[in-house]
C-alpha cells in the first residue's frame, strides 16, 4: 500500500500537508520565475531606439510561417550578432503596414521585406537601400488555386477565373495579391472584379483554407508555402493548382538610413557579406538558411523593385 | 384544519405567520416534520404533480409580487399559470385569453377599468386587489393570504376579505390569513391562531375571543 | 357604501399599445429586416456546406489545445505582458476618466449647457475610434513603444469612462452638497464629503469592469503588434495553427475570468458592505482589490519599461508631424465620399444584424447563464456553468477569428462578418443579460411558482417583462461598440468602412484614412444619439 502511494507521488519523499513556511519558499520561487521571465522584456515589446548607439533592430514581415520565424528570432539575431560583432535584437511584428511604419520611424534597422512592402518602405525612407535576398525570390512565383468544385483543370490561361469567387492573401502582400493581380490584368482580368468583389484572406494559409471551404473558389499564393504544404501533405484534397505565375523578384533585406549613420559606413557591406557568406553546409548558418526557406542568400539593388513599384502605381496600392 | 374553515393568524412581526403560510403553499421547506397538504406531502412530489397540487393552493403575498412591468390583465391571468400550457401562457401575452373571466374577477375587486394599465402605473391598494383578482381566476381550495388587507381602506378590506373567504367556500375550501386588524380577524374567520416566536399560543374559535384580547398579540392597545 | 361598491362598471377600457414602444419596435424589425435584405439573406444561397470541414477543424482543435512546455513558456509571457498592457491601458483611462468627469459633468457647467454640449461633443472623437485604430496610428507616431498599447487602451477607454463617471456623479442627490456650501464650505470639500461617497460604489465597481475590458482590448491590440497574447494569437492564426489559437484562447480566458471574479467580488461587497459600527474597520476585500490594483500597475510599468520620455521625445514630434501633414486635408474628392457612404450603410447593417443576434441569443441563455437564488441542483448547476463558460469562450475568441472561421460556412458578405461579430457580441451579451436577471427579485417568480406554474410559463411571466428592459438598453450600447468592433472583421470581404480603412492605412493613404475616421465618428456618434433615444422610451 505504502509502497505503491510512493510510486504514485513521484518519489521516495514523504508527503507532508504543505507548511506555512513551503508554501512562502513555493511563492517566492512562482514570484521567481515570473521575475525570471521578465528578464528580456525589452526585447518583448520595447527597443531603445534613438538611445542606444551600437543596437541593429531587425525584423520580418509576418509572411510566411511568421510563428516559427518570430519565436525563433534568436537564431537569426545570434547568427547575425556572432558574425558581425554587433548586438542585433529582433523585433516582433504582426502587421505589414506596422513593419513599414517601424522602419520609416526607424524603430527597425534591417527590415525582411516583400517586394511591395519594400518598396512602400524605400518610398517613405529615403537613403533606405536593398541589401540580399533569397536565391528563390529572383525568380518567385505565385500559384492559383481552384477548388475541385469548380471542374477547372490546370491552364495557362486566367481567364475562366473572373467569373469565380476570388480571394487574394493580404492587401500588400506581393505574391498574395500584387503580381497576381498583374498578371490578370495582363490577361484581360478586372483583378478587383469577381463576383462580390475579391476577399483578402490575410495570409496564404487562410487563402488555402477558404478555397478548400469552397467559400472562395479561387485564390493565389505564394508558390513557396503552396510547396511546402503540399509536401507535408496539408493541403486538402478540394484544393487544386490551377496555374503558375512568371517569375518576379520578391523579397528582400532593406537597410534604414540611420542605421549606417550609427554603425558605419561599412555596415551595409558587411550585412551583405554576412547573408551572402552564409553557407548551408555550416550547422549554424543552415538553421538560419532553413528559418527562411533559402539556399543561399544573393546580393540586389534597388532597380530589381522599378517593376513592382510601376505595378503598385497602377493598381493603387502606392500613392 | 377542516375544509370550510377560515383562520385567522396572528401575531407580532417575526413570528412566523409568513413562514408558516410558506409552510402551506409548499414554497418554504420543513426543517423538521411533514407538512400534509390537501391530503399529499408536496416534499415527497415532483414535476407536474406538484404543480397540480400547487395550483389548486392560492396566495396572496405580503409583498403581492406582481410584475410590475406587465399590464394588470396578463397579472390576473397569471393566476391560470398552472392550468395552461406553455403556449397558450405565452400567447395570452400577445393576445390576452380568457378575458370574460378576468373582467369578471376585477369587477369584484372594483378594477374592471385598469384592466390594461401597467400594473406598476396603480397605487398600492389598487395592486393588492389586482393580486386578489389573480386569485379569483386560478379559483383555489386553499387560500391563503399574507396580510392582504393592509394597503386598503376599511370599507374595501372588508370587501376583500369577504371575497377571500367565499372564494374559498366555492371550493369547499378553507382560507388562511394573517391579519394585521384584530376586528377583521373576528369579523371573518372562524377560528383564530397566535403565533409568537414561532409557537402557537392561541387557538381558539372567534367566538369566544373579543378584540381587547387579540389587541395584545400586537402590544398596542386599542 | 354597498351603492358604491356595486355601482355599474365603467367603461372597459379598449386594449391600447404605447405609441413611442410600437413604434421602436416596428422600426427596429424593419431595420433588421432592411439590414438581412442588405446582406442578401432573401437573395440566395448564402450558406456553404463545404465548408463544415474546416470549422470541423477550428472546433475539435479546442479539445486538443497545444500544451507543449515550449509553448506554454511562451504563452505565460504573453499572458503577462496582456495583463500589464491591460492594467496600465485601464489604469490611465480611470484616471484620465476621473479628470474627465470633472470636464463633463453637469455639476460643472451648471446652466451653461453650449459648454457642456461641446466637451461631451468633444468626447465622441476618442470613443469613436476602435482600440485597433488607436493602436495603428499611434504606432505611426511613436514606433515600437510600449506607450501605444497603453495609449491605445487608455485614451479611448477614458472617454467612455469620463462620461459613466460623470453620469454617475451628476445622479446623486444635489441636498447634501449644496447643504455644505450653504454652511460656506469650499466646493472640493463639498464634492470630497457629499458627492463622492454615494458615488464610490459605482465609480469602484465600473473601474473594474474597465479592467475586464482591457484584458481582452489588450489582445487585440496584441494582434496589430503590441505583443502579448494577441501577438501569439496572432502568429498561430495566420498559419491556421489552430490547436495554438486555442491555447491562447484558454489563456486568454482565464485572464479574462480571474478579472471577471475579482470584479464580481468587489462588486458584491459594494453591494453588501461588512462594516462593523463600533470600529473604524476597512473591508479586507476591497482594500486588498484596491492594493493590489495599485501594485499591479506599479508592476505593469516596470514590466512594460514604460518611460514618459518618449511622449515628448523630439522624434515623437516630427512623426505626429509627419502623419498629420500627410492626413490633412482630409480627402473628399467625390469617388471617395461615394464609396464611404455606401460602405457606411454596409456597416451600419453589419452591426444591426450582429446586434439582433446577439440580442437572440442573449435572451435565450440568459435565464440558464444567471445564477438562481437559492439550492440548485447538480444538473441546473453544472448546465449554469457549462453556458457561462462557453460565452466566455465565445468572447475570448477574438472578432478576427470567428470573421475567418464563419466564412468557411457562409458565403462571402456581409453577412459572415457580421454573424462573427454577432458572435463576440452574443459572448458579452449573454453575460449581461445573466447578471441582468441575477439581480431581479426572486419573488414574483416565486409566487407563480407557488401557483403552480411551469418553469416555462413562470420564466414569460415573471422574468421576461422585467428582464426585457434592462437586456435591450444593453442591446443598444453593444450596438454602438459593435460599429467600432466592425472594423476588426471588414478585411476579410465582409466589406463596410473597415475594409476600407484597412485598404486605405496598408496603401499609407492618409489622406483617405482621415475621411474615413471622420465617417467612423460620426457614425459612431449617430448610432449612440439613436440608441440614447430609444433607450428613453424603454423606460
Amino acid at each position: 500500500m505504502s509502497t505503491r502511494r510512493t510510486v504514485r507521488s513521484g518519489g521516495p519523499a514523504a508527503r507532508t500537508p504543505l507548511s506555512r513556511r513551503g508554501f512562502l519558499a513555493g511563492g517566492a520561487a512562482v514570484l521567481a520565475a515570473g521575475l525570471a521571465a521578465c528578464g528580456d522584456r525589452t526585447s518583448l515589446v520595447a527597443a531603445a531606439p534613438s538611445g542606444s548607439t551600437g543596437r541593429l533592430s531587425i525584423g520580418a514581415i509576418p509572411d510566411q510561417d511568421p510563428e516559427v520565424l518570430q519565436r525563433l528570432y534568436r537564431t537569426v539575431a545570434d547568427s547575425m550578432s556572432g558574425a558581425l560583432d554587433l548586438d542585433v535584437a529582433y523585433q516582433p511584428v504582426t502587421d505589414y503596414a506596422a513593419a513599414v511604419s517601424l522602419f520609416r520611424t526607424g524603430d527597425l534597422d534591417l527590415v525582411w521585406f516583400g517586394g511591395l512592402t519594400g518598396v512602400q518602405a524605400r518610398l517613405q525612407t529615403p537613403g533606405a537601400r536593398p541589401l540580399a535576398q533569397r536565391d528563390i525570390d529572383a525568380d518567385f512565383h505565385s500559384i492559383f488555386v481552384v477548388n475541385t468544385a469548380t471542374g477547372l483543370p490546370p491552364s495557362e490561361d486566367l481567364t475562366p477565373l473572373a467569373g469565380l469567387r476570388f480571394t487574394y492573401g493580404s492587401e500588400t502582400s506581393t505574391s498574395g495579391r500584387l503580381m497576381p493581380a498583374y498578371f490578370l490584368q495582363e490577361q484581360g482580368v478586372d483583378p478587383a472584379g469577381f463576383p462580390g468583389g475579391p476577399g483578402f484572406s490575410g495570409s496564404h494559409d487562410a487563402t488555402l483554407a477558404l478555397v478548400a471551404s469552397g467559400s472562395y473558389q479561387a485564390g493565389v499564393l505564394n508558390e513557396q508555402v503552396w510547396t511546402a504544404r503540399s509536401e507535408e501533405g496539408a493541403v486538402d484534397p478540394a484544393v487544386v493548382r490551377y496555374s503558375r505565375t512568371p517569375a518576379y523578384y520578391d523579397y528582400h533585406w532593406l537597410l534604414g538610413p540611420q542605421a549606417t549613420e550609427r554603425l558605419g559606413e561599412e555596415l551595409p557591406g558587411r550585412l551583405t557579406g554576412y547573408f551572402t557568406g552564409l553557407s548551408a553546409d555550416d550547422p549554424a548558418d543552415a538553421e538560419v538558411l532553413d528559418l527562411f526557406g533559402a539556399g543561399a542568400f544573393i546580393p540586389t539593388e534597388a532597380g530589381n523593385y522599378d517593376r513592382i513599384e510601376q505595378i503598385g502605381r497602377r493598381l493603387g496600392l502606392i500613392s | 384544519m377542516d375544509a370550510g374553515e377560515r383562520v385567522a393568524v396572528v401575531g407580532p412581526s417575526g413570528a412566523g405567520k409568513s413562514t408558516l403560510l410558506g409552510l402551506a403553499n409548499a414554497a418554504v421547506p420543513p426543517t423538521g416534520g411533514t407538512v400534509e397538504l390537501l391530503g399529499a406531502d408536496p416534499s415527497a412530489l415532483r414535476g407536474r404533480t406538484l404543480r397540480q397540487l400547487r395550483s389548486r393552493v392560492g396566495t396572496v403575498h405580503q409583498q403581492l409580487e406582481l410584475v410590475g412591468q406587465l399590464r394588470v390583465v396578463h397579472n390576473v391571468n397569471a393566476g391560470r399559470l398552472g392550468s395552461w400550457p406553455a403556449s397558450r401562457a405565452a400567447w395570452s401575452l400577445v393576445r390576452p385569453q380568457g378575458l370574460p373571466a378576468v373582467l369578471e374577477a376585477l369587477d369584484r375587486v372594483q378594477l374592471a377599468d385598469r384592466v390594461y394599465e401597467r400594473t406598476d402605473r396603480l397605487s398600492g391598494g389598487q395592486r393588492q386587489r389586482v393580486a386578489v383578482a389573480r386569485l379569483l381566476v386560478q379559483r383555489p381550495e386553499l387560500v391563503l393570504a399574507d396580510e392582504p388587507a393592509s394597503a386598503l381602506d376599511p370599507a374595501l378590506a372588508d370587501r376583500v376579505l369577504g371575497l377571500l373567504a367565499g372564494l374559498a367556500a366555492d371550493r369547499g375550501g378553507a382560507l388562511v390569513a394573517s391579519l394585521h386588524d384584530p376586528a377583521l380577524a373576528l369579523r371573518h374567520c372562524t377560528r383564530v391562531v397566535g403565533l409568537v416566536a414561532g409557537r402557537v399560543v392561541l387557538d381558539a374559535p372567534t367566538a369566544a375571543l373579543s378584540v381587547r384580547d387579540l389587541a395584545d398579540f400586537y402590544g398596542a392597545p386599542r | 357604501m354597498t351603492a358604491v361598491l356595486d355601482a355599474p362598471p365603467v367603461a372597459r377600457p379598449r386594449l391600447h399599445r404605447v405609441r413611442a414602444r410600437w413604434g421602436w419596435g416596428l422600426g427596429a424589425v424593419a431595420v433588421v429586416v432592411w439590414s438581412l435584405a442588405g446582406a442578401g439573406l432573401f437573395a440566395g444561397e448564402v450558406v456553404n456546406p463545404a465548408g463544415r470541414a474546416q470549422f470541423g477543424r477550428f472546433a475539435s482543435a479546442a479539445l486538443s489545445p497545444a500544451l507543449d512546455a515550449e509553448f506554454l513558456r511562451v504563452l505565460v509571457t504573453g499572458a503577462l505582458v496582456t495583463l500589464a498592457y491591460a492594467a496600465l491601458g485601464a489604469a490611465l483611462a480611470v484616471l484620465l476618466g476621473a479628470l474627465g468627469a470633472v470636464a463633463v459633468a453637469r455639476t460643472t457647467w451648471g446652466r451653461r449647457r453650449l459648454g457642456w454640449t461641446l466637451t461631451r461633443g468633444a468626447l465622441a472623437v476618442p470613443r469613436g475610434l476602435h482600440e485597433a485604430v488607436w493602436g495603428l496610428l499611434l504606432v505611426n507616431v511613436l514606433g515600437l513603444d510600449p506607450w501605444v498599447g497603453v495609449l491605445a487602451i487608455g485614451l479611448p477607454y477614458g472617454a467612455v469612462t469620463a462620461k459613466v463617471f460623470a453620469d454617475l456623479l451628476d445622479e446623486v442627490p444635489r441636498g447634501g452638497h449644496d447643504a455644505l456650501l450653504a454652511a460656506g464650505a469650499g466646493r472640493s470639500s463639498a464634492v470630497l464629503y457629499e458627492l463622492l461617497p454615494p458615488a464610490a460604489g459605482g465609480l469602484l465597481s465600473y473601474s473594474f469592469y474597465r479592467l475586464e475590458c482591457a484584458v481582452r482590448s489588450a489582445v487585440v491590440l496584441g494582434l496589430i503588434g503590441a505583443g502579448g497574447l494577441g501577438y501569439q494569437l496572432s502568429l498561430s492564426f495566420s498559419s491556421l495553427r489552430w490547436e495554438q489559437v486555442w491555447s491562447c484562447v484558454y489563456a486568454l480566458a482565464l485572464l479574462c475570468l480571474l478579472a471577471d471574479v475579482t470584479g464580481r467580488a468587489v462588486r458584491r461587497r459594494l453591494a453588501a458592505p461588512r462594516s462593523s459600527p463600533t470600529r473604524l474597520a476597512r473591508d479586507r476585500v476591497l482594500t486588498a482589490a484596491v492594493l493590489g490594483s495599485l501594485a499591479l500597475v506599479a508592476w505593469s510599468w516596470w514590466y512594460l519599461a514604460v518611460t514618459p520620455a518618449t511622449l515628448f521625445a523630439e522624434r515623437t514630434r516630427e512623426q505626429l508631424g509627419y502623419v498629420l501633414g500627410a492626413a490633412w486635408p482630409p480627402d473628399t474628392d467625390a469617388d471617395l465620399l461615394a464609396s464611404v457612404a455606401s460602405l457606411a450603410v454596409d456597416t451600419v447593417q453589419m452591426s444591426v444584424i450582429a446586434i439582433a443576434v446577439a440580442t437572440v441569443g442573449a435572451v435565450l441563455v440568459a435565464g440558464v447563464a444567471a445564477r438562481p437564488p437559492g439550492r440548485m441542483t447538480p444538473g441546473r448547476r453544472l448546465l449554469g456553468t457549462v453556458v457561462r463558460l462557453g460565452l466566455l469562450l465565445l468572447r475570448a475568441v477574438p472578432a478576427p477569428v470567428w470573421a475567418l472561421v464563419v466564412l468557411f460556412v457562409l458565403l462571402p458578405g456581409v453577412l459572415p462578418g457580421a454573424l462573427a461579430l454577432g458572435v463576440y457580441s452574443f459572448g458579452v451579451l449573454g453575460r449581461l443579460a445573466a447578471e441582468a436577471t441575477e439581480e431581479l427579485d426572486p419573488r414574483p417568480r416565486a409566487a407563480l411558482a407557488a401557483l403552480g406554474a411551469g418553469p416555462a410559463a413562470g420564466w414569460l411571466y415573471g422574468v421576461l417583462p422585467r428582464a426585457t428592459g434592462p437586456v435591450l438598453a444593453f442591446a443598444l450600447y453593444r450596438w454602438e461598440v459593435a460599429i467600432r468592433d466592425s472594423v476588426l472583421v471588414g478585411v476579410l470581404g465582409a466589406g463596410g468602412l473597415g475594409a476600407l480603412l484597412a485598404t486605405q492605412l496598408a496603401t499609407f493613404d492618409w489622406g483617405a484614412v482621415a475621411t474615413t475616421l471622420v465617417a467612423l465618428v460620426l457614425l459612431t456618434l449617430a448610432v449612440d444619439l439613436v440608441s440614447a433615444r430609444a433607450r428613453q422610451a424603454l423606460r
